[in-house]
């Protein structure tokens, strides 16, 4: 039981990085990127494909992972300056499936090292320290770290300057343009900024996990995102945090469920979805800013009534 | 080539009847129904209830399973997407995400994982030219004709039609021209999602049944709607046969010679391999997406 507590903490660690990662992109900038899974998949696969193929340490391969997805952002951002935002919506779904597809579809190393056989014993940091459980809490704490890193990160970037330029361009391209900022700019930096976050979140992931195949990263992945800072409340970094503790426990902890009812893992597995997806569609109707609103600033609003 | 070709008028006809109902949804409530897809699921896995459990011969089953997908197509509006008139397009477009996995991971609960096939039995194909056409295929070519013929009388000779165009178009104006609205939306989601049953079922009669043959196809469907204009049925028609040509023809098209010209590589052939056949759609939407945004057939001055 302490096993799965430590497992499933380290996957709302991981989880969280992605969300946050997301949430700057949709919740602060105001971003439809459905392809958002692509960020984990790019991150996963060059951390492995640098540690396991090119023979380089770890840390080297979670600054390629990081550094890879956040060109990948910027990818993904250009087409933003002349693509309505339900269209370049569509564009990430179909974009990130193209990477999917490529990794599918492309042998790593020899014949049986990547593709479809996706890429196993990848290196676990420092393993050789610790016991077998010992390891689980190590991990679980760099997790941790990593995830209170990111949060300090997106919080603090939401309060600059630079930060309330992104809130404002969620409004509307007409207020950030009059104040004369380059919103396309704008736009591929929060990009690449979710993107790099996205990659350190999929580098942790393949290196805990320790073995990657193209199927983890389905559309799927993306869309249980999304319903994390949906149901946290988009634009709240806390929010988000909620959310992917929520869903998580939802996803991972009804798998206890088939030792009372009696179902088929599969059949469960499905209907685990099932609930997910009614969850989402409840939150919209009902509850439609999230567990943990966002709270609106107001800037020095009467200090001037005076003079 | 032929065979290319005939590969391709299959696939077509199964795509223009699942875009068209993307198009009619996007145009009327402007936000892209990613859950769309899943009424051909929906429809293929009804009529194959009807035709192994209950015995009832294909054709009837088809036209069971196309009323039945458009009814929870209605229901789905009444239940989610009327409440949300007023939200943004983000909203809607999760919402429906959240519509599609329920609506798959549903199917999938019930029927499992692996596929099923329709009892129709094996084909002898019909050689043609040289190429290969079986009865079924050429059944399959016939229906979505017949259906999309159907559709189009109904577009341009009813007033029910009429006002589904108009709405399509233009919702504000429609509702200003004193068209009942909310009537004319249960019309189009019944009629799409139908429609988008009727090629879940021509689907799973050309390969086979399973859970994600509705989102296994989600990128060409929603690149043939885009490609034809948003709120044009007719060009959605004419986008699905672009993608599906560009997918089947792409791969036959030895491209060393394109290659060898411009001194990027010096072999004899060169093919997309065809891992890479779901990314030609992709491609496509990407260039028409930036060059002509409004489509083939979208009003320039929109």
């Amino acid at each position: 039981m302490i096993d799965f507590l430590v497992y499933l903490s380290t996957m709302v660690c991981i989880w969280g990085i992605l969300s946050l990662s997301l949430n700057m992109q949709y919740g602060v900038t105001g971003l439809i990127n459905l392809g958002h899974v692509a960020f984990f998949m790019v991150g996963a696969y060059v951390s492995t494909i640098l540690v396991v193929i090119v023979g380089a340490p770890i840390f080297l391969g979670f600054v390629g992972a990081v550094a890879a997805s956040a060109v990948i952002g910027m990818i993904f951002a250009a087409p933003t300056a002349n693509l309505r935002e339900d269209y370049w919506a569509i564009c990430t779904l179909a974009f990130a499936e193209v990477v999917r597809l490529f990794f599918l579809n492309q042998p790593l190393q020899g014949q049986y090292v990547g593709a479809s056989f996706g890429v196993s014993g990848i290196p676990r940091p420092l393993r050789e320290l610790f016991s077998t459980q010992g390891y689980g809490y190590f991990y679980l704490g760099l997790a941790v770290l990593c995830l209170v890193l990111a949060y300090l990160l997106v919080e603090w970037i939401t309060r600059q300057p630079f930060g309330r330029v992104l809130k404002a361009l969620r409004e509307g391209d007409e207020l950030p343009l009059a104040l004369g900022k380059d919103v396309g700019r704008f736009r591929i930096k929060a990009m690449a900024l979710g993107g790099a976050l996205g990659g350190a979140a999929g580098s942790l992931f393949a290196h805990y996990n320790a073995f990657i195949a193209p199927n983890y990263f389905l559309p799927l992945e993306t869309f249980i995102v999304w319903g994390m800072i949906i149901l946290g409340g988009a634009g709240n970094h806390l929010g988000a945090i909620v959310g992917t503790v929520v869903i998580q426990l939802m996803y991972n902890s009804t798998r206890f469920l088939k030792e009372i009812v009696a179902v088929d893992t599969s059949v469960l597995a499905s209907l685990r979805m099932v609930v997910i997806g009614i969850l989402i569609i409840l939150v919209i109707l009902f509850l439609p800013k999230g567990l943990l609103p966002e709270r609106k600033r107001t800037y020095a609003a009467r200090k001037n009534t005076a003079g | 080539m032929l065979q290319a070709v005939i590969d391709s008028l299959i696939y077509g006809a199964e795509l223009s009847l699942l875009a068209v109902g993307v198009t009619m949804v996007y145009g009327s409530l402007g936000f892209p129904n990613f859950a769309h897809v899943e009424f051909a699921t929906l429809g293929a896995y009804l009529a194959l209830l009807l035709c192994s459990l209950l015995g009832i011969s294909l054709v009837p089953a088809t036209l069971a399973a196309l009323l039945g997908a458009g009814l929870v197509g209605v229901l789905a509006d009444r239940l989610i997407f009327s409440r949300l008139r007023r939200a943004t397009p983000i909203m809607l477009m999760i919402t429906s995400f959240g519509l599609g996995i329920v609506l798959r991971e549903l199917i999938r609960a019930i029927w499992g994982t692996s596929p099923h096939f329709y009892p129709v039995g094996l084909q002898k194909p019909v050689i043609i030219f040289g190429a290969s056409i079986t009865p079924v295929q050429i059944g399959i070519i016939l229906a979505a004709l017949v259906c999309m013929l159907g559709f189009h009388l109904l577009l341009n000779k009813t007033k029910l039609g009429i006002a589904m165009r108009s709405l399509a178009d233009n919702p504000n104006l429609a509702e200003a021209s004193g068209i009942n609205t909310e009537r004319i939306i249960r019309s189009v989601w019944l009629i799409g999602a139908g429609m988008a049953g009727l090629g879940g079922v021509l689907i799973g009669l050309d390969t086979q049944i399973h859970p994600n043959m509705g989102f296994g196809i989600i990128i060409p469907v929603f690149c043939a709607a885009i490609l034809g204009g948003i709120g044009s049925p007719f060009g959605a028609v004419l986008g699905a046969a672009v993608v599906a040509f560009a997918q089947n023809i792409g791969l036959n098209i030895n491209w060393a010679p394109l290659f060898g010209w411009t001194g990027l590589t010096s072999a004899e052939s060169l093919y997309i391999p065809t891992g890479y056949k779901e990314a030609i759609p992709f491609l496509i939407l990407i260039f028409v997406l930036l060059k002509r945004p409004q489509g083939i057939m979208g009003d320039v001055s929109r």
